[in-house]
C-alpha cells in the first residue's frame, strides 16, 4: 500500500494543483479543509464569498477531490484559529503593531494540527499548495524559496516548526502559478479560476477597521482621536484613533506640509502617531522576537540575508545577539520597518529561519 | 470497496420498491394536481393516497396530514404558524436545528421561549415540562425521539400535560416515524412534523400532522393547494414515494424492530468480546440508534478512520459545511469535554446484516488498538 499523505484543501487553486500532483506522485491523497473561523464571529459577510472557509471554498474542494476520486474532511479548527490567530491580530493592531496573520496561522495552527490530524489518519505526509520548496540535504530538510520568484511564499513559512519538514510536501515549490492555472485548466478543476486571495481570510471584506470595531467592540471605543507628533516633539495635527495607522502610511494623516509625511512610529499607550518626513523612516536595524530557526548550527554574529515584508526585496544584513536578544542590522538603512511584521532570514535560496520584529533600534 | 453505511439517522437509502415506483411514475404521470383534466387528476390521485397511507401509519385522518419539502419546513411551520406576539413556547436544549434555530426569529417576533434540558439519562421529564408552564404558554413542543441518542421522550405524559393546561402540542417526530409505532388515536398530541428520508422514502418530501380543530398560518401563500396551508404545485412523486415508504415500515415495523435490537445485541457483544471500553449514552432508546463513548480514542478520528475502510457513522451533528464541533447536547447530559469528543453516532437498520455489524466492531477494534500503538 502506497503512503497516506493528508492534503491542505483551501478550494483555490493552488491546494488543487498540489492534490493532483501527490496524487501523480503515487501517495494516497486525503483531502482535508480547515474550517477556520465564522462570519457570526468575525462579521464583515459578503455575499459573493470566495474566501477559504467559507461554505462556497469548502464545496469547491469537494468538487475536486471527487473529481480525483479521494475522500475529503472538513475539519473544525475555529476555536484554535480564534485564540492563536484572530485574537492576536486584534491585539496587535491595539498594541499598535502590523500583525501578519498568515504567518502566524502557518507557525500556531496549520503546520502542528495537520500533523497532528495526519498521524490520527495513519498519513505519513502533509502536503500544501504553498509555492516553496522542501529539499533533502545530508540527511537533513532545508526550506527553500519556490521558482516562480512572483510567487515565492517562503516568507510566509518561516515560523513552521522545523521537524515538520521532513514530513512535508510542497509539490507546486517548482512550478509558476500559470504553470498551475494551465494544469488546472486542462483538468478541468472547479476552482482552475478561482482569482488570487490577497486580503486576510477571516477579514473577507477587506476592511480590518471594520473586522477591529466588531471584534473587540469595548476596547475599540476607548480608541479615539489623538495627537499627531512631528519629529520635534511638536503637535501638528490630530489623528482618528490609533490603530487606523500603520508605519510608514502617507495617507489620512490630512497635515498641511510642503513635503510629505509619514508615520514613523505608534505609542498606542500615549494615543500618539509620530510622523516625519520619508528620511525620519529610514533604520538600520531591529530587535526581533519569537526567532524559529529553520537550520541547524547557527554560530552567531551570522551574516545572511533578511526580508522586511512579504513580496520585498532581501537587504544584506547581520544577526548578532546582544543581551539575550536577537538584533539584525542592515547593510543600509530600510524604509518603515514595521514592529509587528515577520522578518525572514535567507542565504540565497534557503530559508535559515526568522521571526517577529519587536522594536525599531534608533541610532 | 463495499460501503456499510451506519448514518440511517441522518438519511436512508432508497427503498427499492420504493425508487422504482416513482422511476415509473415519474415517466407516466406528469399532470399538475390542481388542473381539472384527467392528467390533473392522475397527479391528485397519487397524492391522496399518499395521504391515507400515511394516515394508516399513525392512526389519524388523512385530513390531517398536510405534505410539506421536509420535516424541517413542517417544524417552521408549526412554531411560526401557531405563535404570535406575547405567546411563550416550552422546548427543550436538545431539538432538532429545525427548532432552536427558529428560536431568534420567535423571539425578535415578541414570543417568550423557555427550554428544557433533558434529565442524565438524555429524557425530558414530563415534571420539568409542568413547571415551565406559564400564563402565557401557548405551545410545547418536545421531539419524540432525540436525533443523536436515539431517546425516546414520555410524549404520552408530556401532551396530557399540555392537554389538561389547554396549551397545544407539537413534537417532532422525524426519527420515530418509521421506527417506533405513533398512535395518534390514543397519544393526544396536536401537531407532529415527519419526514420521508429517514424511512426509506425519497428526499424532498415530508409532512406536518394537524389535529382537527386546530389552526395554523401558512408560511408560503399562493394557489391553495393542502387545505390552503401550504401553496406550490406538489411534489407527487416524492409523495407517493413517501407515501409507499410509510406503508412498508408501518407494516414491517415489528419485524424490523425485533431484528434490529438483535443486531444491536450483537454488536455490542462483539464489542465486549474484543475488550473494547465503550458507553452507551441515553437510557429508553429506539433499537439501533446509539451514542457510544470510546473513551481512548477522538471521536471525529474514529469517524474519519472508519469512512476510509468503508463505513460511514457520524459524529455530532452534521451542519452545512460537513464540519463537527463539540456535540454541546453530551456535555448538556453531564458528559466531559473530552467524553463529548470521543463519542459518535452509530445507527443500524433494516438495511443491515449480522456480518455487517460484526465487520463495523471489528473495525472499531482495529482503529482503536492501532491508535493505542502509537
Amino acid at each position: 500500500m502506497s503512503d497516506k499523505v493528508l492534503v491542505a484543501m483551501s478550494g483555490g487553486v493552488d491546494s488543487s494543483v498540489a492534490l493532483l500532483k501527490v496524487i501523480e506522485a503515487g501517495y494516497d491523497a486525503i483531502g482535508v479543509t480547515m474550517k477556520l473561523w465564522e462570519y457570526k464571529d468575525v462579521g464583515g459577510n459578503i455575499i459573493d464569498d470566495s474566501n477559504c472557509c467559507s461554505v462556497s471554498s469548502i464545496n469547491n474542494a469537494k468538487l475536486v477531490c471527487d473529481r480525483l476520486n479521494i475522500p475529503h474532511y472538513t475539519l473544525d479548527f475555529t476555536e484554535n484559529f480564534r485564540e492563536n490567530v484572530v485574537e492576536n491580530f486584534a491585539s496587535e493592531y491595539l498594541n499598535g503593531r502590523t500583525p501578519n496573520p498568515c504567518v502566524r496561522c502557518n507557525s500556531f495552527v496549520k503546520w502542528d494540527t495537520f500533523i497532528k490530524e495526519a498521524k490520527k489518519l495513519n498519513a505519513k505526509y502533509i502536503a500544501t499548495g504553498h509555492y516553496a520548496r522542501i529539499i533533502k540535504s545530508n540527511n537533513s530538510y532545508v526550506l527553500k524559496k519556490g521558482f516562480d520568484k512572483n510567487k515565492d511564499q517562503s516568507y510566509v513559512l518561516w515560523g513552521i516548526p522545523k521537524e515538520t519538514l521532513q514530513k512535508t510536501i510542497l509539490p507546486l515549490g517548482e512550478l509558476t502559478k500559470k504553470e498551475v492555472r494551465k494544469i488546472a485548466n486542462i483538468n478541468n478543476f472547479e476552482t482552475a479560476n478561482i482569482p488570487e486571495s490577497m486580503e486576510i481570510c477571516f477579514v473577507a471584506d477587506n476592511n480590518y477597521k471594520r473586522f477591529l470595531k466588531d471584534y473587540k467592540p469595548n476596547e475599540m471605543s476607548k480608541v479615539g482621536k489623538g495627537n499627531i507628533i512631528d519629529q520635534g516633539g511638536d503637535i501638528i495635527g490630530e489623528h482618528s484613533g490609533y490603530t487606523n495607522y500603520t508605519v510608514g502610511q502617507r495617507k489620512g494623516l490630512n497635515l498641511s506640509k510642503e513635503k510629505p509625511h509619514y508615520v514613523t512610529k505608534i505609542d498606542s499607550n500615549k494615543n500618539n502617531i509620530f510622523v516625519g518626513e520619508k528620511v525620519a523612516l529610514l533604520d538600520d536595524s531591529c530587535k526581533v522576537s519569537n526567532v524559529n530557526w529553520l537550520v541547524k548550527d547557527i554560530n552567531f554574529p551570522c551574516n545572511i540575508e533578511s526580508q522586511i515584508r512579504y513580496n520585498s526585496k532581501v537587504i544584506s544584513s547581520k544577526i548578532i545577539i546582544r543581551k539575550g536578544e536577537y538584533e539584525v542590522h542592515f547593510s543600509e538603512p530600510q524604509l518603515a520597518i514595521t514592529p509587528g511584521q515577520s522578518i525572514v532570514f535567507y542565504k540565497e535560496d534557503i530559508v535559515l529561519g526568522g521571526g517577529i520584529i519587536e522594536k525599531i533600534i534608533k541610532s | 470497496m463495499k460501503r456499510i453505511y451506519c448514518d440511517i439517522s441522518a438519511t436512508t437509502p432508497i427503498d427499492m420498491e420504493v425508487a422504482n415506483l416513482m422511476h415509473d411514475l415519474q415517466k407516466t404521470i406528469f399532470g399538475n394536481p390542481s388542473s381539472i383534466h384527467r392528467e390533473g387528476q392522475a397527479a391528485k390521485v397519487l397524492i391522496e393516497k399518499a395521504r391515507r397511507q400515511i394516515a394508516t401509519s399513525l392512526t389519524c385522518n388523512p385530513e390531517e396530514i398536510i405534505f410539506t419539502s421536509s420535516g424541517t419546513e413542517a417544524n417552521n411551520m408549526i412554531l411560526k404558524g401557531v405563535l404570535k406576539s406575547g405567546d411563550h413556547l416550552i422546548t427543550s436544549t436538545y431539538e432538532h436545528p429545525a427548532i432552536t434555530e427558529v428560536i431568534p426569529y420567535l423571539k425578535e417576533n415578541g414570543i417568550e421561549v423557555s427550554l428544557i434540558a433533558p434529565n442524565n439519562g438524555g429524557l425530558i421529564e414530563p415534571g420539568q415540562v409542568l413547571r415551565n408552564i406559564k400564563k402565557n404558554t401557548r405551545l410545547i413542543s418536545i421531539m419524540f425521539v432525540n436525533n443523536e441518542l436515539g431517546v425516546i421522550n414520555p410524549i404520552e405524559d408530556i401532551a396530557s400535560i399540555a392537554n389538561n393546561n389547554s396549551i397545544l402540542i407539537h413534537s417532532d417526530a422525524v426519527q420515530a416515524f418509521g421506527k417506533i409505532p405513533i398512535n395518534l388515536d390514543q397519544i393526544p398530541l396536536d401537531f407532529i412534523s415527519i419526514s420521508s428520508h429517514k424511512l426509506y422514502g425519497p428526499k424532498g418530501a415530508g409532512a406536518l400532522f394537524k389535529r382537527q380543530g386546530t389552526k395554523i398560518a401558512p408560511m408560503i401563500y399562493g394557489g391553495g393547494q393542502e387545505s390552503n396551508l401550504r401553496a406550490s404545485t406538489e411534489n407527487f412523486i416524492g409523495i407517493a414515494g413517501f407515501g409507499l415508504a410509510s406503508e412498508i415500515a408501518f407494516s414491517n415495523l415489528k419485524i424490523n424492530s425485533k431484528k434490529i435490537s438483535s443486531l444491536e445485541n450483537l454488536f455490542t457483544s462483539e464489542l465486549d468480546k474484543q475488550k473494547i471500553n465503550y458507553k452507551i449514552n441515553g437510557i429508553k432508546r429506539i433499537p439501533g440508534v446509539f451514542n457510544i463513548t470510546f473513551n481512548k480514542l477522538d471521536g471525529q478520528q474514529l469517524v474519519l478512520n472508519l469512512d476510509m475502510c468503508g463505513i460511514g457513522i457520524s459524529f455530532g451533528a452534521a451542519c452545512a459545511s460537513g464540519t463537527t464541533k463539540v456535540p454541546e447536547f453530551l456535555i448538556k447530559l453531564g458528559l466531559t469535554k473530552k467524553e463529548a469528543l470521543s463519542s459518535v453516532r452509530i445507527s443500524f437498520g433494516k438495511i443491515h446484516s449480522e456480518k455487517d455489524v460484526i465487520t463495523v466492531a471489528k473495525e472499531i477494534g482495529k482503529i482503536i488498538n492501532k491508535n493505542e500503538e502509537k
